[in-house]
Protein backbone atom coordinates (compact mmCIF):
# COMPACT_ATOMS: atom_id res chain seq x y z
CA UNK A 1 0.00 0.00 0.00
CA UNK A 2 1.18 3.32 -0.92
CA UNK A 3 0.68 7.11 -0.83
CA UNK A 4 0.31 7.08 -4.53
CA UNK A 5 -0.63 10.67 -4.63
CA UNK A 6 2.10 12.01 -2.78
CA UNK A 7 3.88 14.68 -5.42
CA UNK A 8 6.94 15.88 -3.30
CA UNK A 9 8.81 15.20 -0.07
CA UNK A 10 10.14 17.84 1.58
CA UNK A 11 13.31 18.05 4.57
CA UNK A 12 13.37 21.17 5.58
CA UNK A 13 15.71 22.50 7.94
CA UNK A 14 13.97 25.43 10.21
CA UNK A 15 10.46 25.45 11.87
CA UNK A 16 9.62 28.54 9.28
CA UNK A 17 9.85 26.84 6.16
CA UNK A 18 7.94 24.02 7.40
CA UNK A 19 4.90 26.69 8.15
CA UNK A 20 5.12 28.10 4.50
CA UNK A 21 4.95 24.33 2.96
CA UNK A 22 1.87 23.95 5.41
CA UNK A 23 0.51 27.37 4.39
CA UNK A 24 1.45 26.53 0.93
CA UNK A 25 -0.14 23.24 0.61
CA UNK A 26 -2.75 23.77 3.25
CA UNK A 27 -5.06 19.78 3.75
CA UNK A 28 -2.59 18.09 0.92
CA UNK A 29 0.07 18.45 3.36
CA UNK A 30 1.72 15.91 5.87
CA UNK A 31 3.83 16.18 8.61
CA UNK A 32 5.76 12.66 8.77
CA UNK A 33 9.07 11.93 11.20
CA UNK A 34 9.64 8.28 11.97
CA UNK A 35 6.68 7.55 9.26
CA UNK A 36 5.25 4.22 11.43
CA UNK A 37 1.99 5.26 11.09
CA UNK A 38 1.23 6.50 7.76
CA UNK A 39 1.15 3.18 6.55
CA UNK A 40 -1.42 2.39 8.97
CA UNK A 41 -3.61 5.45 7.99
CA UNK A 42 -3.14 4.65 4.33
CA UNK A 43 -4.13 1.22 4.75
CA UNK A 44 -7.45 2.18 6.52
CA UNK A 45 -8.23 4.32 3.52
CA UNK A 46 -7.66 6.95 5.93
CA UNK A 47 -5.81 9.15 4.67
CA UNK A 48 -6.45 10.62 1.08
CA UNK A 49 -5.13 13.64 -1.64
CA UNK A 50 -1.75 13.91 0.22
CA UNK A 51 0.44 15.60 -2.13
CA UNK A 52 3.49 16.13 0.29
CA UNK A 53 4.85 14.64 2.65
CA UNK A 54 7.30 17.38 5.00
CA UNK A 55 9.75 15.82 6.92
CA UNK A 56 10.37 17.48 10.16
CA UNK A 57 13.71 14.94 11.32
CA UNK A 58 16.51 17.81 10.27
CA UNK A 59 14.90 20.70 12.57
CA UNK A 60 16.79 19.39 15.69
CA UNK A 61 13.93 18.67 17.78
CA UNK A 62 15.25 15.11 18.64
CA UNK A 63 15.94 16.39 22.45
CA UNK A 64 14.90 16.03 25.95
CA UNK A 65 15.43 18.76 28.68
CA UNK A 66 15.08 18.05 32.08
CA UNK A 67 14.51 21.21 33.29
CA UNK A 68 13.48 22.14 37.00
CA UNK A 69 9.90 22.98 36.45
CA UNK A 70 8.78 20.73 33.08
CA UNK A 71 10.95 17.95 31.46
CA UNK A 72 10.09 19.08 27.73
CA UNK A 73 10.53 16.34 25.02
CA UNK A 74 10.86 17.59 21.27
CA UNK A 75 8.80 15.81 18.58
CA UNK A 76 11.59 14.17 16.78
CA UNK A 77 12.68 12.27 19.81
CA UNK A 78 12.68 8.19 19.63
CA UNK A 79 10.65 6.74 21.83
CA UNK A 80 14.12 4.61 22.44
CA UNK A 81 15.75 8.08 23.32
CA UNK A 82 13.04 8.38 25.91
CA UNK A 83 13.24 5.04 27.15
CA UNK A 84 16.99 5.76 27.70
CA UNK A 85 16.57 8.91 29.33
CA UNK A 86 17.82 8.54 33.24
CA UNK A 87 14.90 10.14 34.85
CA UNK A 88 12.33 8.30 33.16
CA UNK A 89 14.38 5.33 34.21
CA UNK A 90 14.56 6.68 38.16
CA UNK A 91 11.80 8.88 38.87
CA UNK A 92 8.80 7.14 40.35
CA UNK A 93 6.39 9.83 39.00
CA UNK A 94 7.57 9.11 35.87
CA UNK A 95 7.17 5.65 35.80
CA UNK A 96 3.83 5.50 33.97
CA UNK A 97 6.22 6.92 30.99
CA UNK A 98 8.44 3.89 32.07
CA UNK A 99 5.98 1.64 31.97
CA UNK A 100 4.51 2.95 28.61
CA UNK A 101 8.15 2.45 26.79
CA UNK A 102 8.39 -1.50 27.93
CA UNK A 103 6.00 -2.20 25.59
CA UNK A 104 7.03 -1.37 21.35
CA UNK A 105 9.51 -3.72 19.96
CA UNK A 106 12.96 -2.64 19.28
CA UNK A 107 12.14 -1.93 15.96
CA UNK A 108 9.29 1.16 17.47
CA UNK A 109 11.74 2.15 19.25
CA UNK A 110 14.25 3.03 17.14
CA UNK A 111 12.12 4.93 14.25
CA UNK A 112 8.41 6.07 16.13
CA UNK A 113 9.15 9.52 17.94
CA UNK A 114 7.15 10.90 20.62
CA UNK A 115 5.57 13.54 18.38
CA UNK A 116 4.21 10.73 15.91
CA UNK A 117 2.65 9.34 18.53
CA UNK A 118 0.85 12.21 19.82
CA UNK A 119 -0.27 14.09 16.43
CA UNK A 120 -0.92 10.34 15.03
CA UNK A 121 -4.10 11.23 17.54
CA UNK A 122 -4.21 7.36 17.76
CA UNK A 123 -7.14 6.11 20.74
CA UNK A 124 -5.07 2.94 20.42
CA UNK A 125 -1.16 4.19 21.48
CA UNK A 126 0.20 4.29 24.60
CA UNK A 127 2.31 7.30 25.35
CA UNK A 128 -0.51 9.33 24.99
CA UNK A 129 -2.66 7.63 28.04
CA UNK A 130 0.85 7.90 30.07
CA UNK A 131 1.33 11.57 29.29
CA UNK A 132 -2.59 12.38 30.05
CA UNK A 133 -1.65 10.71 33.56
CA UNK A 134 1.12 13.35 34.01
CA UNK A 135 -0.90 16.50 32.86
CA UNK A 136 1.33 16.46 29.80
CA UNK A 137 0.84 19.21 27.27
CA UNK A 138 1.96 19.61 23.80
CA UNK A 139 3.74 22.27 22.09
CA UNK A 140 2.45 23.03 18.72
CA UNK A 141 4.07 26.12 16.29
CA UNK A 142 2.42 27.46 13.49
CA UNK A 143 1.59 30.70 11.05
CA UNK A 144 0.47 32.46 14.52
CA UNK A 145 3.05 31.48 16.73
CA UNK A 146 3.64 29.14 19.53
CA UNK A 147 1.33 27.42 21.94
CA UNK A 148 1.05 25.04 24.41
CA UNK A 149 -1.84 23.15 24.43
CA UNK A 150 -2.96 20.39 27.48
CA UNK A 151 -3.31 17.19 25.84
CA UNK A 152 -6.70 16.85 26.76
CA UNK A 153 -7.57 19.57 24.87
CA UNK A 154 -5.08 18.38 22.20
CA UNK A 155 -7.28 15.26 20.89
CA UNK A 156 -10.53 15.75 19.32
CA UNK A 157 -11.70 12.37 18.27
CA UNK A 158 -10.64 9.86 16.24
CA UNK A 159 -7.55 10.65 14.14
CA UNK A 160 -8.52 14.07 14.91
CA UNK A 161 -6.55 16.63 16.90
CA UNK A 162 -7.00 20.50 16.89
CA UNK A 163 -4.09 21.61 15.28
CA UNK A 164 -4.86 24.54 13.14
CA UNK A 165 -4.27 23.64 9.30
CA UNK A 166 -0.41 25.58 9.42
CA UNK A 167 0.46 23.98 12.53
CA UNK A 168 2.82 21.47 13.78
CA UNK A 169 3.58 19.82 17.23
CA UNK A 170 7.01 20.40 18.28
CA UNK A 171 7.08 18.42 21.61
CA UNK A 172 5.06 17.76 24.71
CA UNK A 173 6.40 18.58 27.81
CA UNK A 174 5.38 17.20 31.36
CA UNK A 175 5.14 19.14 34.56
CA UNK A 176 7.78 18.30 37.07
CA UNK A 177 5.22 17.59 39.91
CA UNK A 178 5.86 19.83 43.97
CA UNK A 179 4.79 17.28 46.14
CA UNK A 180 5.53 12.98 45.95
CA UNK A 181 3.98 11.48 42.98
CA UNK A 182 4.06 8.12 41.59
CA UNK A 183 2.63 7.05 38.26
CA UNK A 184 1.83 3.56 36.43
CA UNK A 185 0.88 2.65 33.40
CA UNK A 186 -0.27 -0.85 32.15
CA UNK A 187 -0.95 -2.46 28.54
CA UNK A 188 -3.23 -5.53 27.06
CA UNK A 189 -2.28 -6.66 24.34
CA UNK A 190 -2.73 -9.78 21.81
CA UNK A 191 0.85 -10.00 21.20
CA UNK A 192 3.87 -8.39 21.72
CA UNK A 193 3.33 -5.89 18.38
CA UNK A 194 -0.15 -5.03 18.37
CA UNK A 195 -1.99 -1.97 19.29
CA UNK A 196 -3.70 -2.03 22.92
CA UNK A 197 -7.19 -3.50 23.42
CA UNK A 198 -6.96 -1.76 26.62
CA UNK A 199 -4.41 0.25 28.14
CA UNK A 200 -4.78 2.53 31.72
CA UNK A 201 -2.47 5.37 33.19
CA UNK A 202 -2.45 6.33 36.68
CA UNK A 203 -0.78 9.43 38.68
CA UNK A 204 -1.42 9.54 42.79
CA UNK A 205 -0.11 12.81 44.68
CA UNK A 206 0.50 11.79 47.86
CA UNK A 207 0.66 14.28 50.54
CA UNK A 208 1.19 14.20 54.59
CA UNK A 209 0.55 10.87 56.38
CA UNK A 210 0.31 8.86 52.66
CA UNK A 211 -3.02 10.68 52.06
CA UNK A 212 -3.54 10.89 48.24
CA UNK A 213 -3.91 14.52 47.48
CA UNK A 214 -5.07 13.95 43.83
CA UNK A 215 -5.32 11.33 41.42
CA UNK A 216 -5.41 11.03 37.77
CA UNK A 217 -6.95 8.23 35.88
CA UNK A 218 -7.11 7.71 32.10
CA UNK A 219 -7.98 4.69 30.02
CA UNK A 220 -7.25 4.60 26.49
CA UNK A 221 -7.24 1.88 24.07
CA UNK A 222 -10.63 1.19 22.38
CA UNK A 223 -12.52 2.84 25.20
CA UNK A 224 -13.44 5.75 23.08
CA UNK A 225 -12.40 7.89 19.91
CA UNK A 226 -10.00 9.41 22.09
CA UNK A 227 -8.68 8.09 25.90
CA UNK A 228 -10.90 8.49 28.80
CA UNK A 229 -10.84 9.79 31.27
CA UNK A 230 -12.59 8.62 34.76
CA UNK A 231 -13.52 11.09 37.53
CA UNK A 232 -15.23 8.52 39.59
CA UNK A 233 -12.30 6.28 39.99
CA UNK A 234 -10.34 9.57 40.94
CA UNK A 235 -12.61 10.32 43.54
CA UNK A 236 -12.75 7.25 44.81
CA UNK A 237 -8.73 7.71 44.97
CA UNK A 238 -8.67 11.29 46.15
CA UNK A 239 -8.62 12.25 50.56
CA UNK A 240 -7.35 8.97 51.75
CA UNK A 241 -4.91 6.32 51.67
CA UNK A 242 -4.08 4.05 48.92
CA UNK A 243 -4.77 0.75 49.97
CA UNK A 244 -6.46 -2.17 48.91
CA UNK A 245 -10.07 -0.93 49.95
CA UNK A 246 -9.72 2.20 47.80
CA UNK A 247 -7.97 0.82 45.11
CA UNK A 248 -10.84 -2.02 44.89
CA UNK A 249 -13.49 1.31 44.68
CA UNK A 250 -11.68 2.82 42.58
CA UNK A 251 -11.71 -0.38 40.04
CA UNK A 252 -15.33 -0.54 40.46
CA UNK A 253 -15.76 3.53 40.14
CA UNK A 254 -14.15 3.39 36.72
CA UNK A 255 -17.00 1.34 35.02
CA UNK A 256 -19.47 4.27 35.22
CA UNK A 257 -16.93 6.51 33.14
CA UNK A 258 -16.39 3.57 30.15
CA UNK A 259 -18.40 2.52 27.25
CA UNK A 260 -16.09 0.99 25.28
CA UNK A 261 -16.04 -0.13 21.55
CA UNK A 262 -15.88 -3.37 19.98
CA UNK A 263 -13.88 -4.64 17.24
CA UNK A 264 -11.93 -7.20 16.13
CA UNK A 265 -9.34 -7.00 19.37
CA UNK A 266 -11.96 -7.08 22.57
CA UNK A 267 -15.88 -6.78 22.96
CA UNK A 268 -17.43 -3.58 24.33
CA UNK A 269 -18.13 -6.01 27.39
CA UNK A 270 -14.49 -7.01 27.74
CA UNK A 271 -13.18 -4.01 27.69
CA UNK A 272 -15.29 -2.68 30.25
CA UNK A 273 -14.61 -5.68 32.53
CA UNK A 274 -10.61 -4.98 32.49
CA UNK A 275 -10.37 -1.64 32.96
CA UNK A 276 -11.29 -2.60 36.52
CA UNK A 277 -8.93 -4.88 36.46
CA UNK A 278 -6.23 -2.94 35.00
CA UNK A 279 -6.81 -0.41 36.81
CA UNK A 280 -6.41 -2.33 40.25
CA UNK A 281 -2.99 -3.66 38.34
CA UNK A 282 -1.57 -0.26 37.74
CA UNK A 283 -2.77 1.64 40.99
CA UNK A 284 -0.77 -0.85 42.93
CA UNK A 285 2.35 -1.08 40.73
CA UNK A 286 1.90 3.08 41.24
CA UNK A 287 2.22 2.31 44.97
CA UNK A 288 4.41 -0.06 44.97
CA UNK A 289 6.69 2.46 43.18
CA UNK A 290 6.81 4.87 46.47
CA UNK A 291 7.77 2.09 48.47
CA UNK B 1 7.20 12.01 -10.44
CA UNK B 2 10.53 9.81 -9.77
CA UNK B 3 13.29 11.33 -9.13
CA UNK B 4 16.90 9.77 -8.36
CA UNK B 5 18.54 9.33 -4.95
CA UNK B 6 21.69 7.98 -3.42
CA UNK B 7 21.65 5.19 -1.18
CA UNK B 8 24.08 3.35 1.19
CA UNK B 9 23.05 -0.60 1.23
CA UNK B 10 25.46 -2.83 2.25
CA UNK B 11 28.43 -0.66 2.05
CA UNK B 12 27.86 0.07 -1.57
CA UNK B 13 25.92 3.24 -2.97
CA UNK B 14 23.51 2.57 -5.16
CA UNK B 15 21.88 4.96 -7.54
CA UNK B 16 18.13 4.71 -7.90
CA UNK B 17 15.25 6.15 -9.36
CA UNK B 18 12.36 6.04 -6.68
CA UNK B 19 8.91 7.66 -5.91
CA UNK B 20 8.93 10.81 -3.61
CA UNK B 21 6.21 8.01 -1.36
CA UNK B 22 8.36 4.67 -1.98
CA UNK B 23 9.31 2.77 1.30
CA UNK B 24 12.75 1.49 2.12
CA UNK B 25 11.32 -2.28 1.19
CA UNK B 26 9.67 -1.63 -2.35
CA UNK B 27 13.31 0.37 -3.05
CA UNK B 28 14.86 -2.90 -1.81
CA UNK B 29 12.91 -5.19 -3.31
CA UNK B 30 11.95 -3.35 -6.55
CA UNK B 31 13.93 -0.58 -6.96
CA UNK B 32 17.64 -2.22 -6.29
CA UNK B 33 16.70 -6.00 -6.82
CA UNK B 34 17.77 -7.26 -3.06
CA UNK B 35 14.83 -9.64 -2.23
CA UNK B 36 16.57 -11.34 0.74
CA UNK B 37 14.28 -8.71 2.91
CA UNK B 38 10.79 -10.03 2.68
CA UNK B 39 7.12 -8.55 2.79
CA UNK B 40 4.82 -9.84 4.40
CA UNK B 41 2.04 -7.47 6.10
CA UNK B 42 3.21 -4.62 4.96
CA UNK B 43 2.23 -2.49 7.99
CA UNK B 44 4.62 -3.12 10.97
CA UNK B 45 3.24 -5.88 12.02
CA UNK B 46 5.35 -8.94 11.39
CA UNK B 47 9.03 -8.04 10.98
CA UNK B 48 9.82 -10.00 7.89
CA UNK B 49 11.30 -6.73 6.25
CA UNK B 50 13.11 -5.90 8.73
CA UNK B 51 17.04 -4.15 8.12
CA UNK B 52 19.23 -1.91 9.99
CA UNK B 53 19.30 1.54 9.23
CA UNK B 54 23.10 2.78 10.69
CA UNK B 55 22.89 -0.65 12.56
CA UNK B 56 19.70 0.32 14.22
CA UNK B 57 16.61 -2.32 13.27
CA UNK B 58 13.68 -0.75 11.89
CA UNK B 59 10.78 -2.27 10.02
CA UNK B 60 11.48 -1.08 5.86
CA UNK B 61 7.74 -1.02 5.25
CA UNK B 62 7.29 1.63 7.21
CA UNK B 63 10.52 3.81 6.60
CA UNK B 64 10.10 6.22 3.85
CA UNK B 65 13.35 5.87 1.70
CA UNK B 66 13.52 9.49 1.34
CA UNK B 67 14.34 10.13 5.17
CA UNK B 68 16.99 7.29 4.93
CA UNK B 69 19.49 9.01 2.42
CA UNK B 70 21.92 9.66 4.84
CA UNK B 71 21.65 6.81 6.22
CA UNK B 72 23.35 3.17 5.99
CA UNK B 73 21.34 0.85 5.58
CA UNK B 74 22.48 -3.20 6.04
CA UNK B 75 20.63 -5.77 4.70
CA UNK B 76 20.73 -10.18 5.29
CA UNK B 77 22.72 -9.75 1.58
CA UNK B 78 25.32 -7.35 4.00
CA UNK B 79 25.40 -9.93 6.59
CA UNK B 80 28.31 -12.27 5.05
CA UNK B 81 31.95 -10.94 5.49
CA UNK B 82 34.71 -11.95 3.40
CA UNK B 83 32.74 -14.84 1.68
CA UNK B 84 32.19 -16.14 5.51
CA UNK B 85 28.73 -16.32 6.62
CA UNK B 86 27.47 -14.45 9.32
CA UNK B 87 27.84 -15.71 13.11
CA UNK B 88 24.07 -15.63 12.88
CA UNK B 89 23.33 -17.40 9.37
CA UNK B 90 25.90 -20.06 10.43
CA UNK B 91 23.93 -20.28 13.76
CA UNK B 92 20.94 -20.72 12.16
CA UNK B 93 21.86 -23.30 10.07
CA UNK B 94 23.30 -25.21 12.87
CA UNK B 95 20.58 -25.13 15.37
CA UNK B 96 17.90 -25.86 12.31
CA UNK B 97 15.82 -22.53 13.37
CA UNK B 98 14.53 -21.95 9.45
CA UNK B 99 11.25 -24.13 8.45
CA UNK B 100 9.29 -22.18 5.75
CA UNK B 101 12.19 -19.42 5.72
CA UNK B 102 10.13 -16.78 5.17
CA UNK B 103 10.70 -14.94 8.88
CA UNK B 104 14.28 -15.87 9.15
CA UNK B 105 16.02 -12.47 7.42
CA UNK B 106 13.97 -9.98 9.48
CA UNK B 107 14.49 -11.90 12.34
CA UNK B 108 18.22 -12.51 11.99
CA UNK B 109 18.40 -8.39 11.35
CA UNK B 110 16.35 -7.53 14.37
CA UNK B 111 18.68 -9.92 16.21
CA UNK B 112 21.99 -8.75 14.89
CA UNK B 113 21.20 -5.03 16.56
CA UNK B 114 20.50 -6.89 19.90
CA UNK B 115 24.16 -8.97 19.66
CA UNK B 116 25.70 -5.74 18.51
CA UNK B 117 24.53 -3.84 22.17
CA UNK B 118 24.36 -6.92 24.40
CA UNK B 119 26.88 -10.10 22.94
CA UNK B 120 25.50 -12.11 25.80
CA UNK B 121 21.98 -11.75 26.49
CA UNK B 122 19.44 -13.51 28.16
CA UNK B 123 17.03 -15.86 27.22
CA UNK B 124 14.52 -13.47 28.26
CA UNK B 125 16.48 -10.62 26.42
CA UNK B 126 16.70 -12.62 23.21
CA UNK B 127 12.62 -12.91 23.20
CA UNK B 128 12.11 -9.36 23.95
CA UNK B 129 14.67 -8.38 20.82
CA UNK B 130 12.87 -10.32 18.72
CA UNK B 131 9.54 -9.52 19.78
CA UNK B 132 8.55 -7.41 16.70
CA UNK B 133 9.50 -10.05 14.56
CA UNK B 134 6.90 -13.12 14.20
CA UNK B 135 7.67 -16.50 12.98
CA UNK B 136 3.95 -18.20 11.39
CA UNK B 137 5.60 -21.61 12.02
CA UNK B 138 5.63 -20.83 15.43
CA UNK B 139 9.38 -22.46 15.80
CA UNK B 140 10.72 -19.85 18.19
CA UNK B 141 12.75 -22.14 20.86
CA UNK B 142 15.01 -23.13 17.76
CA UNK B 143 15.26 -19.32 16.57
CA UNK B 144 15.87 -18.22 20.46
CA UNK B 145 18.61 -21.98 20.62
CA UNK B 146 20.15 -20.20 17.66
CA UNK B 147 21.03 -16.59 18.50
CA UNK B 148 22.04 -17.95 21.57
CA UNK B 149 24.48 -20.35 19.59
CA UNK B 150 25.65 -17.11 17.64
CA UNK B 151 26.22 -15.31 20.62
CA UNK B 152 28.43 -18.33 21.79
CA UNK B 153 30.46 -18.41 18.72
CA UNK B 154 30.68 -14.75 18.58
CA UNK B 155 32.49 -14.70 22.10
CA UNK B 156 34.87 -17.64 21.15
CA UNK B 157 35.82 -16.49 17.98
Amino acid sequence: MALTSVQSFYSPEDNKTVIELLDKHEDSALIVAGGTFLHGLVSRGLLSGIEALISIQKLGLNKIDVGKGAISIGATTLLGQLKGCPQVQQESWLGAIKDAMEYPPVQIMNSGTIGGSISSSCPFFDFPVSLLALDGSVQAEGGSGSRDIPLQEFFAGLFENSLASDEFVTGVSIPVPSKSSTSAFIKMETNANDLAILNVGVRLTMGDAGICDEARVFVGGGVGESPVRSPSAEAALTGGAVDNDAIDLAGQAVLADVDPLSDHRASADYRKAMSGVLLKRALKSAMQRLS
Amino acid sequence: MKQIIELDINDEVHELAVEPYDSLLRTLRDRAGLQGTKKGCDSGGCGCCTVLVDGKAMYSCMTMVMSVQDKKITTVEGLPEGGELDPLQQAFIDAGAVQCGYCTCGIMMASKQLLNENPNPSEAEIRKGISGNLCRCTGYQKIVEAIQLAAAATKNG
